[in-house]
Formats: structure tokens, sequence, C-alpha cells
């Protein structure tokens, strides 16, 4: 089986550093993942580390404004970044020989971000930022399902209530003040980790990242996460919803508290999920799809995160004339069915999870994400070579008690999409 | 430990050496061509079969035929059923992808190289055995039609849509989706799509292609053992011409009451894949739009906060497709998102771009190639592009090279031959009611709404 080979180590001031190195490739993966996302946000300042991460691309003490992204387009490289519930990472692939454009990059907007810090970069990225809420969500069929389920899978005190992108009355109220407080708290070398993936010289690499890290100071504790983090582990009853937009087809979607990622049983739910409906012979495809023709598609997701409990959800589109209650009554069947579920199914979810796996390791940006990812949630890189073995150690009877236990009506958020009645809206 | 020096960009390190993977080609006796690259140090190979069976070839009146051929192909051949294909190749661990772009049929699988063998065996069922079982095919086609009946409530989908159809004069095959309208697609049969792949799917119309962990004589060898008895045809070839729809500049507003957000797409007919300008304009579009740090993403984003992303790009076909500047933009700001996006491509056309301008977008589009060919799938759909098009095996060399040849005064005539600002289609998704006035008082052409779509 692959290996992916790395070091590991730590600065003085708390920076965690993975060095993964791959010769085969002329390019080099930079990778940073902050202990930060939309769980440490305070009422009031929903979707303001989505709104921080905007900023983090407007110019630093010495970087001007747009030379961020100019740089790096210039170089011949790509960049981004991206926030989640529990975390926000920042990506850059180069050519081998921009290591150090980047980690100068990386390095002043770690240390040095807030001097470049104005009124009108924020007004302009809150504008940016209302304007992918409107694409993502606010403008897009169904396009609000996972802030309505997360809704109704944790309760209102629960870090994870709310969405990523949060409300529109949030983002207005976000100020400077509370980008200056973010960053003191949130955006320090102890809350972070790099990885460098691809081509480079480790010895060289390590001086370049203490020259440009090593005199960025360790911040403060970073502080627990607000509201109520334990929770029972299931839901602990049926919640439903039924929304009216100006769609086609309805669309059910279910969700499911499960055990958080890292658990064992969290890849069982992983696998589960591919039982269920990942590939053409899955149980949801061949009967609600293939056979029974009620769904034009079927998705499962287990959501990787962390605090208390994941999230399990799946969701149905209605064929036309399909009543979403035959549809509801179907999926319900087929999920009650998992409990019942053959060797060869299970089988076939962890040969194409394997398949998948190598696929995606192929990138090095890839492999950076997920070596930054196993350090920061589990203090394990290691989780990037072990991973596989948790998801094959899965068996059929892992997956029917999972069935049985978490899949039922006692721990079950029902959401239905249907199309808007009585004229135009 | 020295300190370093914040105040500049630290200057780059040693340039490593780009090498290239070298395509290596052989030739079935059924004139089936075979492709090979090594690529990657994992245990991979991606088998890519690109089929000359593209939907510029659907008949007319028989728009989305090609693409119900591709999705058809997996659900039965002569000795399995649906079910057992999927089983078969899931247990295997791989799943195949079928799609039909304009100019080709491309299917493909990703598999470990020790299950390589087995996952082409069933390849081949699929692709030279389909039996088409009419349930199946009328499955399909009602999710097909259930498709293009979504799309009429997606924005983006719609905008694309709308875009085409307005860009093309009627009867152009671009000027249609893809997937069909629902008058042809609810006329198809299980019949049409027997005809069409016996007419289409033919081994002197194919090029098979792997990548991966493999080298060209092993690769030749699976393909005879599997493709080497599938008897040749006689090959078809799509005629048609490309006519705009549009004399002068138009704008068409579709009509979404209650959207919170436009979504713009102003349009022109572009050029083809041959088009001896095709690199002049790779660096004319990066400037104008095909980057972050574009003119048009600069503008409408980073200095107005109108929309989330703005850009621009060439559909490069075998005919001349569509060129398209979009942005989604919030509704209050529609008419001046439209002013901002004309004013960008006037610009670029009156004065074209600075030296400096064009050797960052030069350095950009030769720095980003070996990033994009990272993954044997990637890989893959570059050769893809190369058999479509007929390019030169050593296309990649030649790219970087092509791209460093391209001047300051290079850009600024392809952008006056092709930014044609007085027949542009400009297409906008939103509510009629709010955005209306605006874009009649822009005064940039006559403004046409619709609300039948």
């Amino acid at each position: 089986m692959v290996r992916i080979p790395f070091e590991t180590y730590r600065l003085d001031n708390g920076l965690r550093v993975v060095l993964s190195r791959d010769p085969s490739v002329p390019v080099v993966a930079i990778n940073l993942w902050y202990g930060v996302g939309s769980r440490n946000e305070r009422p009031g300042r929903t979707g303001f580390a989505h709104l921080f991460e905007h900023m983090m691309f407007q110019g630093s003490a010495h970087v001007p404004e747009t030379a961020h992204f100019a740089l790096i387009e210039q170089a011949g490289g790509s960049l981004n970044g991206s926030t989640w519930l529990d975390r926000t990472n920042y990506f850059e692939t180069l050519p081998a020989h921009y290591l150090e454009l980047g980690l100068w990059l990386e390095s002043d907007r770690m240390g040095w971000l807030l001097p470049a810090m104005t009124q009108e970069k924020l007004d302009n990225q809150r504008d940016v930022v209302k304007n992918e809420r409107r694409w993502r969500v606010d403008n897009q069929p169904y396009g609000d399902w996972d802030e309505r389920l997360q809704a109704m899978v944790y309760p209102p005190d629960h870090p994870y209530h709310h969405s990523v992108i949060g409300s529109m009355e949030d983002l207005d109220a976000a100020s400077l003040e509370d980008v200056e407080e973010f960053f003191r708290t949130y955006y320090a070398p102890n809350n972070a980790v790099l990885t460098l993936c691809g081509e480079f010289d480790p010895a060289q690499a390590r001086d370049l990242i203490e020259r440009y890290f090593g005199e960025i100071p360790r911040g403060p504790e970073v502080p627990p996460l607000p509201g109520r983090t334990e929770i029972p582990p299931l839901i602990g009853g049926e919640v439903r919803e039924r929304v009216e937009q100006d769609i086609s087809l309805p669309r059910l979607y279910l969700a499911y508290r499960i055990p958080p990622y890292g658990d064992d049983e969290f890849y069982t739910a992983a696998v589960a999920s591919h039982v269920l409906a990942w590939g053409k012979a899955s149980l949801l495809y061949r009967s609600l799809v293939r056979d029974r023709r009620l769904a034009q598609d079927v998705v499962a997701y287990a959501f990787p995160i962390v605090v208390g409990s994941a999230m399990l959800v799946l969701w149905a589109t209605a064929r036309p004339g399909v009543e979403p209650e035959r549809l509801e009554a179907a999926l319900l069947d087929e999920i009650e069915a998992l409990a019942r579920v053959e060797d060869r199914e299970v089988e076939r979810a962890i040969h194409l999870l394997e398949t998948r796996r190598l696929i995606d390791l192929q990138r090095v940006d890839e492999r950076a994400d997920q070596l930054s990812m196993f350090t920061m949630l589990f203090d394990d890189p290691d989780r990037i070579n072990t991973e596989l073995d948790r998801l094959k150690a899965v068996t059929t009877a892992d997956v029917r008690s999972f069935a049985e236990r978490f899949l039922g009506a006692d721990n079950r958020a029902s959401l239905l999409y249907v199309p808007r009645t009585g004229g135009a809206a | 430990m020295s300190t370093v020096q914040r105040d500049r960009p630290p200057a780059p390190g040693q340039i490593r050496p780009l090498v290239f993977p070298a395509i290596e080609r052989r030739r079935l006796d059924n004139d089936l061509a075979v492709l090979a690259a090594r690529h990657g140090d994992l245990p991979l190979v991606t088998a890519m079969l690109v089929v000359d069976a593209g939907a510029a070839g659907d008949p007319a009146r028989k728009a989305g035929l090609a693409r119900l051929t591709t999705d058809a192909l997996e659900t039965g051949t002569r000795t399995r059923s649906a079910d057992q294909i999927a089983w078969e190749l899931e247990h295997l661990g791989i799943e195949l992808q079928a799609t039909a772009t304009w100019d080709a049929a491309i299917l493909s699988i990703t598999a470990p190289r020790e299950r390589l063998e087995a996952a082409l065996e069933l390849f081949a069922d699929i692709v030279r055995h389909p039996a088409f079982p009419e349930a199946e095919v009328d499955r399909l086609r009602d999710e097909q039609l259930a498709t293009i009946l979504q799309n009429r409530k997606e924005p983006r989908a719609l905008a694309n849509d709308m875009a085409a159809h307005f860009i093309f004069a009627e009867g152009v095959p671009y000027g249609r989706p893809l997937i069909g309208t629902t008058a042809s697609v609810q006329a198809l049969t299980r019949d049409d799509v027997e005809a069409f792949y016996r007419t289409h799917y033919l081994p002197n119309a194919s090029s098979l292609l792997f990548v991966g962990h493999i080298d060209a004589d092993t690769a030749r060898d699976l393909a005879d053992r599997h493709f080497g008895d599938w008897p040749a045809g006689q090959p078809t070839t799509p005629e048609f011409e490309v006519v705009p729809g549009v004399e002068t500049r138009t704008v068409f507003i579709v009509d979404r009451p209650g959207s919170v957000q436009s979504e713009i797409r102003i349009g022109d007919i572009g050029v083809a894949r041959h088009h001896e300008d095709y690199f002049p304009l790779l660096v004319m579009n990066t400037i104008l739009g095909g980057a972050f740090t574009s003119r048009l993403n600069m503008s409408l984003r980073e200095r107005h906060g109108f929309t989330y992303g703005a850009r621009s790009g060439f559909a490069f076909r075998k005919r001349p497709g569509p060129f398209i500047v979009q942005a989604a933009v919030a509704t209050d700001v529609t008419a001046r998102a439209v002013e901002e996006a004309l004013k960008e491509m006037t610009a670029l056309r009156e004065e074209g771009a600075s030296e400096q301008e064009v050797a960052a977008a030069r350095d950009y589009l030769r720095g980003i190639l070996p990033l994009q060919l990272q993954t044997t799938e990637q890989l893959a759909s570059r050769l893809a592009d190369i058999v479509i098009f007929d390019l030169p095996d050593d296309y990649f060399q030649q790219y970087r090279q092509r791209i460093a040849d391209v001047s300051p005064d290079d850009v600024h005539r392809v952008a006056r031959e092709h930014l044609r600002l007085d027949r542009l289609a400009i297409v906008v998704v939103g509510d009629a009611e709010r955005i209306a006035p605006g874009l009649e008082s822009l005064d940039v052409g006559t403004v046409v709404i619709h609300q039948d779509y």
C-alpha cells in the first residue's frame, strides 16, 4: 500500500510544521490550517470566521493590497482559502522555486495583518461575501439546506447550530474592532499547522520556516468554544420542516446525529453512507432510482466534524409526479434495510473508498491539506497513512448495528422542499 | 539565524527542470488509436475512450441524443444487466465516468493497477455490446427531461442556456442545451439510441488512452485483447455552419421574479480550437477575466463588491464555441455591473495591455500547466484534447513556448479582432421589474424582456 512520508516538528512559538517531500513533481504545496471556524463565532457574529478569511487576502504590513493574489498568479501558482465549521485553511501551490515567496506571504499575514486593515477593505469584502451568500444560498434552489439542517440537528447553544456563511444581519454588524479581536484571539502560530508537500530541500525549508515564522510571537491560549459542546448522541425525536421554494421538483433531506469524526463509529458511518448512495450499485440508487423510479438522484454524506456529534445527511430528489410522501416512505424503508446489509455491499463500499483515496492522494495540495487536517484535529499526521485501515476495519456487523442505533426516528431531522404553489413569488 | 527582508518579495530560487510525460502511440488493426503516457508514482491507471460521438452530431430535432447514448451504455450488455454491470465494476472499486461533450463521447475508468484488466474487460463489454434495454433507456430519458425542468429554475444553468440560445442563430447546434430540450428529448426512443450508437461508436473513430502506471506496449496488448476484434465501420462527421444570433448589441432580460441576484452573461461567437490566434487569445483572456487578478474580477469584485467573482472565457470546440463574460451580481447593481464589464472590454480593445501585464499573464499560464497535470485523470483529459483536436504529441512542450511568444501587440490585435463590442448578446437572468429600468437607461442596446422560457 502507498505510504506518504513526512517529518514533523514544532517551532518555539508553537507552530506545528509538517514536511512531506515528493521530488517527483516540480511544484510545492504550502498549506496552513488555523484552528478556528464558524464553531468559534459568538452570537451576533455568525459568518465572521469566513469574512475574516477574505480579509487575509487584502494585504498585510509588507504586502500591498492586491499583491497576495498577483504575486502568486505571476509566479504561475494557484491559491485559495476556505472556512468550515472546525477550521480555516489557506493554501497555494507554486512552481518549486517560489517556495520562499509563499512562506513570505503566509508569514506576513500570520504576523503582521492588522496594520493593513482598513474600513474600506472590510466594506468591500463584506459586499463580496454577501454576494457569495446570495450566490450559494439565497438565489439557489435548495441553497439553504445545510443551514436549516444544522439548526435542526444541533441545539441553539451548540457551535454547529449556525452555518458557515452566516446571516446578512450579522455580516452587516461586523466591525474593524471585530477583525482585530478575532486576529489576536485565533491567528497565532500556536493555533496553526503549516505543511509543505512536494519538491523542496528539507534542510533549506526548515531554515526558511524558522526565519519567516520563528519571530512571530506566540498568542494567548485559544478560548474554549462558546456554548454547549456536550450534547446527547441522539436528537431524541423527529424534527420536521417543510419549505416552499421556487423549484421544479420536491427534494427530501434527512439528517442524523452521528459520532464525531475520529471516533471508530464515524468510519462506520462513512462506509454506511457509501453503501447507501455511492455508485449505481448502491442501495438507494438501485431501489429508488433504478427499480422503483421514485427519485431523480440520491446522495449521502457524513460530515467529518469533531465537536460533540457529527452529522450524516441524505437526500433524494423526487421524479416528476412522485408525491413527496411516497418518496419519504420508500427512503425510510431502505434506510431500515441497512440493518440487514450483506457483506458484499460493505465490501463494495470499502473498495470504492480505497480507490478514491488513491486517486485523491495523487495531488500534492490534497496531501498537504490532509496532513494539516490530521495534525490539527488529532495531533497525528500519520493518519494520512492509517485512515484507510480504519475504513477497512469496518464490518458488516458494525454497519448493521450503526443503522439500528443511529438511523431511527428518535434521531432524525426531515427537511422537505416543495415547489411553491399559488402563483409567482 | 539570519533575519529576513520582509519589505519586498523574496527572489525565486533555482528553477527545477520540467519534464512532461512522453506520449507513445500504437494502432490496432481495426484502426483504434492507442495512446499511453507513464505518469505519477501511485499504482493507478486511467483508461479513457474518446469516441467521435459528441452532441454536435445529434441529428436535427433529436438534441440530447449523444448524451442519452453515453448514459445508456452502462444499462445492459448482451450478457449483463445494468445491475450486474454496476455490481461488478463497483466491487472492483471502480466507477465508470461517461459523458458527452460537443465534440466527443468520453468514457473512463481509473483503476488500481492490479484490477485494471478485470475492469477493462467490463469496460469493453459496455462499449462494444450495449443492449439498450427499453425500460432503462426510458428511465434515463425521463431523468434527462427532469434535469431540463430543474435547469429552468436554476439561475446559473438557465443563464448559460439562454446565453447560448441568443449568441447562436436558430438551428446552430451550439445554440441549444447539450442535453436537449423538452420537445427533443421527449421524442427520443431506444431505437434512436441504438442507431446513434451504430453510426458513431467505431474503433476507427475512437482513441483509447492509458495514463499512469503502465507502458505503451502493455497498453497496446491490453487494448488488443479487449478491443482488437471490434469491427471498423464508416465514420460520420457532423456538418454545420456557426452563425451569430444577433446582428447588433442587444440586451435580453430573462425574467425571474424575486431573484436577489442577476446572472449576467455577455456573449459572442468565439473561435474554433484550431484558430491561429489560439495562444494570443489565451493570454488576452487571462488579462480580461481568466485569473483572479484579471481586470474583470479586480473591478467587479475587488473594487466594487458587486459580485463574488467575475470571469471570462472562450469555449474552444471544433467549430467556434461561445466567448462569455460572466458574473452573478446583486440585483440593485445589475446595470452598473454590466457597464463596468463593458468598460473593461472596451479598454482592452482600445488600449491593449502593458508589457508587464502581458508578461504576468504569460507567466501564469506557463506556471500553472504542471499544476493541472498532477493526476492520471487530469493528464488523460489533456490527451483527450490532443486526439479530439488533432494536436501534436509534443503539445505540452510547445505550449509553453507558444505562450512565451505572445507579445503585447498580439494581445492588442486579438482584442481588437475578437472583442466585437457591437454585436454582443447581453443576457441577464433576474428580476425584470427591478433591473429593466437601469439596463434601459444604460443605452447599450435594445432591451428585450423574456417571460416565457
